[in-house]
Protein backbone atom coordinates (compact mmCIF):
# COMPACT_ATOMS: atom_id res chain seq x y z
CA UNK A 1 0.00 0.00 0.00
CA UNK A 2 2.58 2.45 0.96
CA UNK A 3 4.31 2.25 -3.07
CA UNK A 4 2.57 3.31 -5.40
CA UNK A 5 3.34 0.39 -8.06
CA UNK A 6 1.25 1.87 -11.20
CA UNK A 7 2.87 1.09 -14.44
CA UNK A 8 3.16 3.42 -16.99
CA UNK A 9 -0.01 4.15 -19.71
CA UNK A 10 -2.43 3.06 -17.91
CA UNK A 11 -3.02 6.65 -15.87
CA UNK A 12 -4.31 9.24 -17.48
CA UNK A 13 -1.74 11.95 -18.69
CA UNK A 14 -4.07 14.92 -16.91
CA UNK A 15 -3.12 12.64 -14.16
CA UNK A 16 0.32 12.11 -13.54
CA UNK A 17 1.27 14.97 -15.77
CA UNK A 18 0.92 17.92 -13.32
CA UNK A 19 1.92 15.20 -10.39
CA UNK A 20 5.14 14.87 -12.10
CA UNK A 21 5.04 18.77 -12.51
CA UNK A 22 4.36 19.34 -9.14
CA UNK A 23 6.71 16.83 -7.51
CA UNK A 24 9.53 18.87 -9.87
CA UNK A 25 8.51 21.92 -7.94
CA UNK A 26 8.70 20.86 -4.72
CA UNK A 27 11.57 19.00 -5.52
CA UNK A 28 13.40 22.10 -6.29
CA UNK A 29 11.79 24.00 -2.99
CA UNK A 30 13.44 21.24 -0.79
CA UNK A 31 16.62 21.23 -2.40
CA UNK A 32 16.09 25.62 -1.24
CA UNK A 33 15.24 24.59 1.81
CA UNK A 34 17.97 22.73 3.11
CA UNK A 35 20.75 24.23 0.80
CA UNK A 36 22.87 24.88 3.69
CA UNK A 37 22.85 21.17 4.89
CA UNK A 38 25.96 19.52 5.20
CA UNK A 39 27.76 17.00 2.58
CA UNK A 40 27.31 14.50 5.89
CA UNK A 41 23.54 15.01 5.62
CA UNK A 42 23.12 14.05 1.72
CA UNK A 43 25.44 10.85 2.52
CA UNK A 44 22.82 10.25 5.59
CA UNK A 45 20.02 10.62 3.63
CA UNK A 46 21.44 8.43 1.02
CA UNK A 47 22.41 5.67 3.46
CA UNK A 48 18.69 6.20 4.40
CA UNK A 49 16.81 6.36 0.82
CA UNK A 50 18.72 2.89 0.18
CA UNK A 51 17.29 1.58 3.49
CA UNK A 52 13.94 2.49 2.70
CA UNK A 53 14.05 0.28 -0.53
CA UNK A 54 16.36 -1.84 1.36
CA UNK A 55 13.57 -2.66 3.52
CA UNK A 56 10.90 -2.79 0.62
CA UNK A 57 12.23 -5.82 -0.33
CA UNK A 58 11.48 -7.47 2.98
CA UNK A 59 8.33 -9.41 3.03
CA UNK A 60 5.74 -9.16 6.11
CA UNK A 61 3.76 -12.06 5.59
CA UNK A 62 0.42 -11.47 5.88
CA UNK A 63 -1.94 -13.78 5.90
CA UNK A 64 -2.14 -15.41 2.02
CA UNK A 65 -0.33 -12.00 1.03
CA UNK A 66 2.89 -10.29 1.91
CA UNK A 67 3.56 -7.16 2.86
CA UNK A 68 6.37 -4.56 1.71
CA UNK A 69 7.59 -2.28 4.27
CA UNK A 70 8.32 1.38 3.67
CA UNK A 71 9.82 3.40 6.83
CA UNK A 72 8.20 6.26 5.84
CA UNK A 73 7.61 7.34 9.54
CA UNK A 74 10.70 6.47 10.97
CA UNK A 75 12.69 8.25 7.51
CA UNK A 76 10.50 11.02 7.84
CA UNK A 77 10.87 11.65 11.57
CA UNK A 78 14.80 11.57 11.05
CA UNK A 79 15.51 13.48 8.36
CA UNK A 80 12.32 16.29 8.18
CA UNK A 81 9.99 17.41 5.62
CA UNK A 82 12.33 18.38 2.92
CA UNK A 83 15.13 15.93 2.72
CA UNK A 84 12.33 13.44 2.96
CA UNK A 85 10.60 14.47 -0.06
CA UNK A 86 14.39 14.09 -1.94
CA UNK A 87 14.77 11.19 -0.54
CA UNK A 88 11.27 9.24 -1.65
CA UNK A 89 12.01 10.77 -5.29
CA UNK A 90 15.03 9.58 -5.52
CA UNK A 91 13.69 5.69 -4.67
CA UNK A 92 11.20 6.02 -6.44
CA UNK A 93 13.52 7.12 -9.35
CA UNK A 94 15.61 3.92 -8.35
CA UNK A 95 12.59 1.80 -8.44
CA UNK A 96 11.50 3.14 -11.60
CA UNK A 97 13.93 2.45 -13.63
CA UNK A 98 14.22 -1.63 -12.80
CA UNK A 99 10.60 -1.54 -13.86
CA UNK A 100 8.77 -1.30 -10.30
CA UNK A 101 6.49 1.81 -11.22
CA UNK A 102 6.43 3.64 -13.95
CA UNK A 103 9.14 6.14 -15.05
CA UNK A 104 6.37 8.42 -16.11
CA UNK A 105 4.22 8.12 -12.26
CA UNK A 106 7.96 8.89 -10.27
CA UNK A 107 5.95 12.23 -9.94
CA UNK A 108 2.51 11.23 -8.64
CA UNK A 109 4.63 8.12 -6.45
CA UNK A 110 7.43 10.85 -4.69
CA UNK A 111 4.27 13.26 -4.05
CA UNK A 112 1.86 10.31 -2.34
CA UNK A 113 5.00 8.78 -0.09
CA UNK A 114 6.39 12.46 0.43
CA UNK A 115 3.25 13.90 1.54
CA UNK A 116 3.28 11.53 4.11
CA UNK A 117 6.81 11.74 5.10
CA UNK A 118 7.12 15.44 5.18
CA UNK A 119 4.11 15.48 7.95
CA UNK A 120 6.10 12.93 10.23
CA UNK A 121 8.39 15.02 12.08
CA UNK A 122 5.60 17.74 12.59
CA UNK A 123 3.51 15.87 14.14
CA UNK A 124 6.37 13.69 16.26
CA UNK A 125 7.36 17.28 17.48
CA UNK A 126 3.80 17.49 18.84
CA UNK A 127 3.59 14.14 20.47
CA UNK A 128 7.00 13.83 21.81
CA UNK A 129 7.12 15.96 25.52
CA UNK A 130 4.19 13.90 26.25
CA UNK A 131 4.14 10.49 24.75
CA UNK A 132 7.97 9.93 24.85
CA UNK A 133 9.99 9.24 21.37
CA UNK A 134 8.19 5.15 20.95
CA UNK A 135 5.05 6.91 21.10
CA UNK A 136 5.67 10.67 19.19
CA UNK A 137 7.36 7.96 16.29
CA UNK A 138 4.24 5.32 16.41
CA UNK A 139 1.71 8.65 16.20
CA UNK A 140 3.75 10.19 13.19
CA UNK A 141 4.23 6.57 11.45
CA UNK A 142 0.25 6.62 11.93
CA UNK A 143 -0.51 10.07 10.09
CA UNK A 144 2.40 9.70 7.55
CA UNK A 145 0.90 5.98 6.66
CA UNK A 146 -2.49 7.50 6.60
CA UNK A 147 -1.81 10.38 4.75
CA UNK A 148 0.20 8.42 2.27
CA UNK A 149 -2.41 5.75 1.97
CA UNK A 150 -5.21 8.18 1.13
CA UNK A 151 -3.75 9.94 -1.73
CA UNK A 152 -2.98 6.17 -2.64
CA UNK A 153 -6.30 5.25 -3.00
CA UNK A 154 -7.33 8.66 -4.34
CA UNK A 155 -4.62 8.27 -7.05
CA UNK A 156 -5.85 4.82 -7.80
CA UNK A 157 -9.44 5.87 -7.75
CA UNK A 158 -9.11 8.58 -10.08
CA UNK A 159 -7.46 6.72 -12.73
CA UNK A 160 -9.93 3.94 -12.28
CA UNK A 161 -12.92 6.42 -13.32
CA UNK A 162 -10.97 7.64 -16.00
CA UNK A 163 -11.46 4.32 -17.31
CA UNK A 164 -14.73 4.87 -17.08
CA UNK A 165 -15.26 1.61 -14.52
CA UNK A 166 -18.41 1.31 -12.68
CA UNK A 167 -19.11 1.86 -9.61
CA UNK A 168 -19.32 -2.23 -8.43
CA UNK A 169 -15.85 -2.40 -9.45
CA UNK A 170 -14.69 0.90 -7.54
CA UNK A 171 -16.42 -0.73 -4.58
CA UNK A 172 -14.74 -3.72 -5.26
CA UNK A 173 -11.26 -1.93 -5.00
CA UNK A 174 -11.74 -0.16 -2.21
CA UNK A 175 -13.23 -3.63 -0.56
CA UNK A 176 -9.75 -5.19 -1.00
CA UNK A 177 -7.51 -1.92 -0.61
CA UNK A 178 -8.83 -0.40 2.34
CA UNK A 179 -8.45 -3.30 4.92
CA UNK A 180 -4.91 -3.30 3.95
CA UNK A 181 -4.54 -0.07 4.43
CA UNK A 182 -5.82 0.03 7.72
CA UNK A 183 -3.23 -3.67 8.64
CA UNK A 184 -0.31 -1.59 6.89
CA UNK A 185 -0.97 1.31 9.05
CA UNK A 186 -0.77 -1.22 12.16
CA UNK A 187 2.43 -2.89 11.19
CA UNK A 188 4.41 0.16 10.16
CA UNK A 189 3.40 1.49 13.57
CA UNK A 190 4.60 -1.33 15.11
CA UNK A 191 7.97 -1.64 13.40
CA UNK A 192 8.46 2.19 13.91
CA UNK A 193 7.75 1.85 17.94
CA UNK A 194 11.05 -0.84 17.73
CA UNK A 195 13.33 1.75 15.46
CA UNK A 196 12.17 4.25 18.31
CA UNK A 197 12.58 2.73 21.24
CA UNK A 198 16.34 1.36 20.12
CA UNK A 199 17.41 4.60 18.92
CA UNK A 200 16.29 6.17 22.45
CA UNK A 201 18.28 3.90 24.06
CA UNK A 202 21.59 3.88 22.13
CA UNK A 203 21.57 7.65 20.22
CA UNK A 204 19.14 9.44 21.28
CA UNK A 205 21.08 12.27 19.73
CA UNK A 206 19.67 10.96 16.05
CA UNK A 207 15.64 11.51 17.18
CA UNK A 208 15.02 15.23 16.92
CA UNK A 209 15.21 16.92 20.22
CA UNK A 210 16.46 14.24 21.25
CA UNK A 211 20.06 15.28 23.29
CA UNK A 212 22.75 17.28 23.55
CA UNK A 213 24.11 15.97 19.99
CA UNK A 214 20.75 16.94 18.08
CA UNK A 215 22.32 19.64 16.72
CA UNK A 216 25.36 18.10 15.37
CA UNK A 217 23.27 15.48 13.44
CA UNK A 218 22.06 15.47 9.87
CA UNK B 1 13.66 -7.00 -7.01
CA UNK B 2 16.73 -6.11 -5.14
CA UNK B 3 18.43 -9.27 -6.75
CA UNK B 4 17.13 -8.42 -9.98
CA UNK B 5 18.71 -5.01 -9.95
CA UNK B 6 22.02 -6.70 -8.68
CA UNK B 7 21.98 -8.79 -12.14
CA UNK B 8 21.09 -5.88 -14.35
CA UNK B 9 23.70 -4.14 -12.96
CA UNK B 10 26.13 -6.31 -13.59
CA UNK B 11 25.31 -7.02 -17.07
CA UNK B 12 25.18 -2.97 -17.81
CA UNK B 13 28.93 -2.91 -16.50
CA UNK B 14 30.01 -6.51 -18.08
CA UNK B 15 28.02 -6.29 -21.18
CA UNK B 16 30.52 -5.98 -24.46
CA UNK B 17 27.75 -5.12 -27.46
CA UNK B 18 28.00 -1.66 -28.88
CA UNK B 19 24.47 -0.55 -27.32
CA UNK B 20 26.89 -0.93 -24.07
CA UNK B 21 29.71 1.21 -25.92
CA UNK B 22 26.83 3.59 -27.25
CA UNK B 23 26.78 7.10 -24.66
CA UNK B 24 24.41 7.22 -22.00
CA UNK B 25 22.99 10.42 -23.37
CA UNK B 26 21.32 8.94 -26.58
CA UNK B 27 20.09 5.39 -24.99
CA UNK B 28 18.37 7.88 -22.69
CA UNK B 29 16.70 9.76 -25.31
CA UNK B 30 16.01 6.76 -27.35
CA UNK B 31 14.57 4.84 -23.91
CA UNK B 32 12.72 8.04 -23.14
CA UNK B 33 11.46 8.30 -26.70
CA UNK B 34 10.51 4.72 -26.43
CA UNK B 35 8.36 5.09 -22.96
CA UNK B 36 6.64 8.23 -24.07
CA UNK B 37 5.13 6.74 -27.40
CA UNK B 38 4.22 3.54 -25.82
CA UNK B 39 1.94 5.81 -22.98
CA UNK B 40 0.87 7.96 -25.97
CA UNK B 41 -0.05 5.85 -29.00
CA UNK B 42 -2.89 5.35 -30.06
CA UNK B 43 -2.37 2.52 -32.64
CA UNK B 44 -2.59 -1.00 -31.68
CA UNK B 45 -0.37 -1.95 -34.23
CA UNK B 46 2.40 0.88 -33.34
CA UNK B 47 2.65 -0.63 -29.49
CA UNK B 48 3.15 -3.96 -31.49
CA UNK B 49 5.58 -2.69 -33.17
CA UNK B 50 7.04 -0.47 -30.25
CA UNK B 51 6.74 -3.65 -28.45
CA UNK B 52 8.87 -5.72 -30.49
CA UNK B 53 11.57 -3.10 -31.14
CA UNK B 54 11.92 -3.04 -27.04
CA UNK B 55 12.34 -6.65 -27.23
CA UNK B 56 15.01 -6.58 -30.04
CA UNK B 57 16.66 -3.70 -28.44
CA UNK B 58 16.87 -6.11 -24.93
CA UNK B 59 18.24 -9.26 -26.81
CA UNK B 60 20.51 -7.46 -29.04
CA UNK B 61 22.11 -6.62 -26.01
CA UNK B 62 22.62 -9.82 -24.72
CA UNK B 63 20.61 -8.91 -21.62
CA UNK B 64 19.40 -12.82 -20.19
CA UNK B 65 15.95 -13.33 -21.32
CA UNK B 66 15.02 -14.56 -18.21
CA UNK B 67 15.86 -11.78 -16.07
CA UNK B 68 14.90 -9.15 -18.73
CA UNK B 69 11.10 -11.04 -18.36
CA UNK B 70 11.33 -10.89 -14.90
CA UNK B 71 11.88 -7.61 -14.24
CA UNK B 72 9.76 -6.03 -17.41
CA UNK B 73 7.07 -8.32 -16.33
CA UNK B 74 6.59 -6.46 -13.07
CA UNK B 75 3.98 -4.26 -14.00
CA UNK B 76 1.68 -7.07 -15.02
CA UNK B 77 0.09 -7.74 -11.95
CA UNK B 78 -1.37 -3.99 -11.77
CA UNK B 79 -1.98 -3.57 -14.26
CA UNK B 80 -4.92 -6.70 -14.41
CA UNK B 81 -6.62 -4.82 -11.75
CA UNK B 82 -6.88 -1.84 -14.21
CA UNK B 83 -7.55 -4.46 -17.06
CA UNK B 84 -10.33 -5.72 -14.92
CA UNK B 85 -11.78 -1.84 -14.10
CA UNK B 86 -11.76 -1.07 -17.97
CA UNK B 87 -13.43 -4.40 -19.48
CA UNK B 88 -15.03 -3.37 -22.46
CA UNK B 89 -15.66 -6.62 -24.21
CA UNK B 90 -13.08 -5.47 -26.89
CA UNK B 91 -9.66 -7.47 -27.35
CA UNK B 92 -7.96 -3.77 -28.09
CA UNK B 93 -8.21 -2.05 -24.56
CA UNK B 94 -6.90 -4.80 -22.87
CA UNK B 95 -4.43 -5.42 -25.69
CA UNK B 96 -3.72 -1.51 -24.90
CA UNK B 97 -3.46 -1.62 -21.38
CA UNK B 98 -1.13 -4.65 -21.41
CA UNK B 99 1.31 -3.64 -24.18
CA UNK B 100 1.68 0.25 -23.18
CA UNK B 101 3.07 -1.07 -19.25
CA UNK B 102 5.30 -3.52 -21.28
CA UNK B 103 6.98 -1.77 -23.46
CA UNK B 104 8.19 1.13 -21.12
CA UNK B 105 9.14 -1.42 -18.31
CA UNK B 106 11.23 -3.50 -21.36
CA UNK B 107 12.74 -0.05 -22.45
CA UNK B 108 13.88 0.89 -18.95
CA UNK B 109 14.94 -2.47 -18.43
CA UNK B 110 17.38 -1.74 -21.65
CA UNK B 111 18.51 1.49 -20.81
CA UNK B 112 19.45 -0.20 -17.51
CA UNK B 113 21.31 -3.35 -18.84
CA UNK B 114 23.39 -1.80 -20.91
CA UNK B 115 24.00 1.48 -19.12
CA UNK B 116 26.40 1.60 -16.22
CA UNK B 117 24.85 3.37 -13.23
CA UNK B 118 27.52 6.42 -12.86
CA UNK B 119 27.13 7.03 -16.69
CA UNK B 120 23.20 6.76 -16.13
CA UNK B 121 22.91 8.81 -13.18
CA UNK B 122 25.15 11.54 -14.31
CA UNK B 123 23.00 13.13 -17.03
CA UNK B 124 19.76 13.18 -15.10
CA UNK B 125 21.88 14.06 -11.76
CA UNK B 126 22.63 17.68 -14.29
CA UNK B 127 18.81 18.35 -14.32
CA UNK B 128 18.45 17.36 -10.43
CA UNK B 129 19.05 20.14 -7.77
CA UNK B 130 22.50 19.46 -6.26
CA UNK B 131 21.54 17.19 -3.02
CA UNK B 132 19.05 15.31 -5.12
CA UNK B 133 21.02 14.44 -8.12
CA UNK B 134 23.87 13.47 -4.84
CA UNK B 135 21.44 11.80 -3.07
CA UNK B 136 20.85 9.13 -6.52
CA UNK B 137 24.56 8.35 -6.37
CA UNK B 138 24.64 7.89 -2.65
CA UNK B 139 22.13 6.15 -2.28
CA UNK B 140 22.19 3.66 -5.55
CA UNK B 141 25.92 2.99 -3.81
CA UNK B 142 24.57 2.31 -0.08
CA UNK B 143 21.76 0.08 -1.64
CA UNK B 144 23.39 -3.08 -2.07
CA UNK B 145 25.21 -2.83 1.02
CA UNK B 146 22.37 -2.28 3.29
CA UNK B 147 20.66 -4.72 1.25
CA UNK B 148 23.23 -7.36 2.37
CA UNK B 149 22.70 -6.17 6.08
CA UNK B 150 18.90 -5.92 6.11
CA UNK B 151 18.77 -9.84 4.53
CA UNK B 152 21.47 -11.17 7.25
CA UNK B 153 19.96 -8.83 10.04
CA UNK B 154 16.19 -11.07 8.89
CA UNK B 155 18.10 -14.15 8.91
CA UNK B 156 19.42 -13.68 12.32
CA UNK B 157 15.72 -12.79 13.58
CA UNK B 158 14.49 -15.87 12.31
CA UNK B 159 17.42 -18.03 13.40
CA UNK B 160 17.26 -16.53 17.23
CA UNK B 161 13.42 -16.51 17.50
CA UNK B 162 12.38 -13.51 16.54
CA UNK B 163 9.58 -14.85 13.90
CA UNK B 164 7.82 -16.16 16.47
CA UNK B 165 5.81 -15.52 19.35
CA UNK B 166 2.57 -12.72 19.27
CA UNK B 167 2.99 -10.47 15.88
CA UNK B 168 3.72 -7.27 17.71
CA UNK B 169 6.41 -8.70 19.63
CA UNK B 170 7.89 -10.10 16.28
CA UNK B 171 7.58 -6.47 14.56
CA UNK B 172 9.25 -4.71 17.76
CA UNK B 173 11.91 -6.60 17.29
CA UNK B 174 11.91 -6.47 13.55
CA UNK B 175 11.95 -2.69 14.44
CA UNK B 176 14.74 -2.51 16.64
CA UNK B 177 16.89 -4.63 14.33
CA UNK B 178 15.97 -1.94 11.59
CA UNK B 179 17.09 0.81 13.84
CA UNK B 180 20.91 -1.12 14.25
CA UNK B 181 20.46 -0.25 9.89
CA UNK B 182 19.59 3.42 10.52
CA UNK B 183 22.60 3.45 13.06
CA UNK B 184 24.47 2.12 10.52
CA UNK B 185 23.58 4.29 7.71
CA UNK B 186 24.84 7.27 10.46
CA UNK B 187 28.24 6.07 10.82
CA UNK B 188 28.51 5.44 6.90
CA UNK B 189 27.67 8.70 6.42
CA UNK B 190 30.23 9.52 8.60
CA UNK B 191 32.86 7.66 6.88
CA UNK B 192 31.99 8.43 3.00
CA UNK B 193 32.24 12.37 4.02
CA UNK B 194 35.50 11.65 5.32
CA UNK B 195 36.53 9.93 2.57
CA UNK B 196 35.04 12.76 -0.35
CA UNK B 197 36.76 15.27 1.65
CA UNK B 198 39.96 13.08 1.54
CA UNK B 199 39.72 12.52 -1.97
CA UNK B 200 39.35 16.22 -2.99
CA UNK B 201 35.47 16.42 -3.10
CA UNK B 202 34.72 19.87 -5.06
CA UNK B 203 30.98 20.02 -3.93
CA UNK B 204 29.21 17.87 -6.12
CA UNK B 205 29.14 14.15 -7.15
CA UNK B 206 29.45 14.54 -11.38
CA UNK B 207 29.65 10.78 -11.75
CA UNK B 208 31.76 10.03 -14.59
CA UNK B 209 32.84 11.96 -18.06
CA UNK B 210 31.50 9.70 -20.55
CA UNK B 211 28.05 9.91 -20.70
CA UNK B 212 28.13 12.02 -23.66
CA UNK B 213 31.12 11.01 -25.18
CA UNK B 214 29.88 10.00 -28.83
CA UNK B 215 31.19 6.98 -30.54
CA UNK B 216 30.54 4.82 -33.83
CA UNK B 217 28.47 2.74 -31.46
CA UNK B 218 25.86 5.95 -31.14
CA UNK B 219 24.98 5.76 -34.75
CA UNK B 220 23.34 2.47 -34.06
CA UNK B 221 21.17 4.56 -31.41
CA UNK B 222 19.91 7.53 -33.38
CA UNK B 223 19.57 4.60 -36.81
CA UNK B 224 17.13 2.68 -33.79
CA UNK B 225 15.75 6.46 -33.37
CA UNK B 226 15.03 7.01 -36.87
CA UNK B 227 13.50 3.78 -37.37
CA UNK B 228 10.87 4.13 -34.37
CA UNK B 229 9.76 7.64 -35.34
CA UNK B 230 9.02 6.70 -39.37
CA UNK B 231 7.49 3.84 -37.61
CA UNK B 232 5.82 5.66 -35.29
CA UNK B 233 4.52 8.51 -38.53
CA UNK B 234 3.15 5.65 -40.27
CA UNK B 235 1.36 3.53 -37.76
CA UNK B 236 -0.03 6.32 -35.53
CA UNK B 237 -3.45 6.56 -37.42
CA UNK B 238 -4.02 2.74 -37.53
CA UNK B 239 -5.89 0.55 -35.81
Amino acid sequence: MSHLHIPDGVLPPLLWIPGLLLALLLLGLSALAARGASRQQVAYQGALGALMLAVMAVEVPLGPLEYHLSLLGPVGVLLGPAATFQVVFVANAILALVGHGGLTVVGLNALVLGAGGALARPVYGLIARRAGAPGAMVGATIVAQAVSGALWLLVVGVGLRAGAAGTARLGLFAGIAFPMWIVGIGIESVVAFGVARFLARVRPDLLPGGGPMAEETP
Amino acid sequence: MINTLAQIDHVASAGRTPWHRASALSKLLLASGLVLLAVFAPSLRLLAGLYATAWALALSARLPWRLTLAASGYPLAFTLLFLLARWDGTAGTPLRLLLRPLTASLAAVWLVGTTPYPDLFAPISRVLPRSVGDGLFLTYRALFELMGRTSGLWRALRLRGGASGPARRRLTLAGEGFATMVLYGFERSQRLYATMLLRGHSGRICGCRHWAEWSRADLLVAATALVVTAGAVLLWRTP
